[in-house]
């Protein structure tokens, strides 16, 4: 985010956005909205002002009326386009927690154990043995949650790896 | 783990017939795949690296390597996050399909054509969670035909989406 409107982009950071101001941020329970994204519903914010900043989506036309917008280098998926107002994929905002949503649309699609999710067991990744040793030596190659001069960035350095 | 009560209801999700068969894929149908077994690890991972991944709040995952899985029509498109892991997706529409790691290859629960009988048992990745995540069930909800008037171009959709069954091509042939 910076101090004028919010910023995001794809898992690997080859698209980058800006947008002016968010809208009305929703998840969707529809099973195309579940299809696309792989998950449970879909997490959608108006952006207003949406401009590219670094690269562009590719397109997948799935319907007559909507194109959703992905990165065709990692997949990420990143906008809802109607025609109108474009909606990116809260998750993908640099920081998702400033776009809570508000409203659930189409709720006769939701999933029967969506609501019951929260009341799952817990696990951090240092409880568990097996996955401590998993994160010990991990090296993300996810950009940061932050713009960047150049994509892809120098590894050397800070993150010790060439 | 809020009761007893919760913890006997997970347990009954998890004993499933061993000659169950999931099918699923993404959106588009260029990449189908089928799961035959059991499959008892599967949870949601609100981790930040998941978060982007998916665009989503959590990433929900159901590892298949005590599974009998094959892709069956074409195969994703994958890409390094990190030095441990594989994310695969399709290279036409995007869709989250894999995470592919030292533990086994894991499948994205919402591409399956029914996820229902994959309810997640576990929660990972804490220490990215949203803070309002818990609270989204209890958001107002609103039918699609009743959004019209924000969405009005939903009044005569037509879905390019794959069928959540199997299908002999893809595309599928249409009527000209």
């Amino acid at each position: 985010m910076t101090d004028a409107g919010h910023s995001g982009g794809c898992q690997c950071g080859a698209v980058r956005y800006h947008c002016e101001a968010l809208g009305r941020a929703t998840i969707c329970h529809c099973r195309m909205c579940q299809k696309a994204f792989g998950g449970f519903f879909g997490p959608l914010v108006t952006a207003r002002g949406l401009t590219w900043t670094r690269g562009g989506p590719d397109h997948f036309a799935s319907s007559s009326k909507v194109r959703r917008g992905f990165c065709s280098k990692c997949g990420t998926q990143l906008t809802y386009d109607w025609g109108g107002e474009p909606e990116v994929a809260i998750g993908t905002l640099d920081d998702p927690e400033q776009a809570a949503p508000v409203l659930q649309v189409n709720p006769a699609g939701m999933l029967s154990f969506f609501g019951r999710l929260h009341e799952l067991p817990l696990r951090t990744a240092s409880e568990n043995t097996q996955a401590a040793a998993f994160m010990a030596d991990i090296v993300s190659f996810q950009h940061p949650d932050h713009d960047t001069g150049q994509w892809p960035q120098e590894q050397a350095g800070e993150n010790g790896r060439d | 783990m809020s009761s007893d009560d919760g913890q006997g209801a997970y347990h009954h999700v998890g004993l499933q017939d061993e000659n169950e068969e999931h099918t699923g894929g993404c959106q588009c149908g260029a990449i189908r795949f089928r799961m035959k077994g059991t499959p008892l690890d599967r949870s949601i991972c609100h981790c930040r690296m998941c978060q982007k991944a998916f665009g989503n709040f959590y990433a929900p995952l159901v590892n298949t390597r005590d599974t009998e899985f094959e892709w069956t029509r074409g195969a994703p498109k994958r890409w390094q996050s990190s030095n441990h892991v594989v994310r695969g997706f399709c290279g036409n529409c995007g869709t989250p399909l894999s995470y592919e790691a030292e533990d086994g290859l894991a499948i994205s629960i919402g591409a399956f054509d029914n996820p229902t009988p994959l309810m997640p048992l576990i929660q990972f990745g804490m220490e990215g969670k949203i803070e309002w995540v818990d609270d989204l069930s209890t958001l107002p909800g609103r039918r699609t035909e009743e959004d019209i008037e924000f969405a009005p171009f939903l009044a005569d959709i037509e879905s390019y989406q794959h069928p959540d069954h199997g299908t002999e091509t893809w595309p599928e042939t249409k009527d000209d």
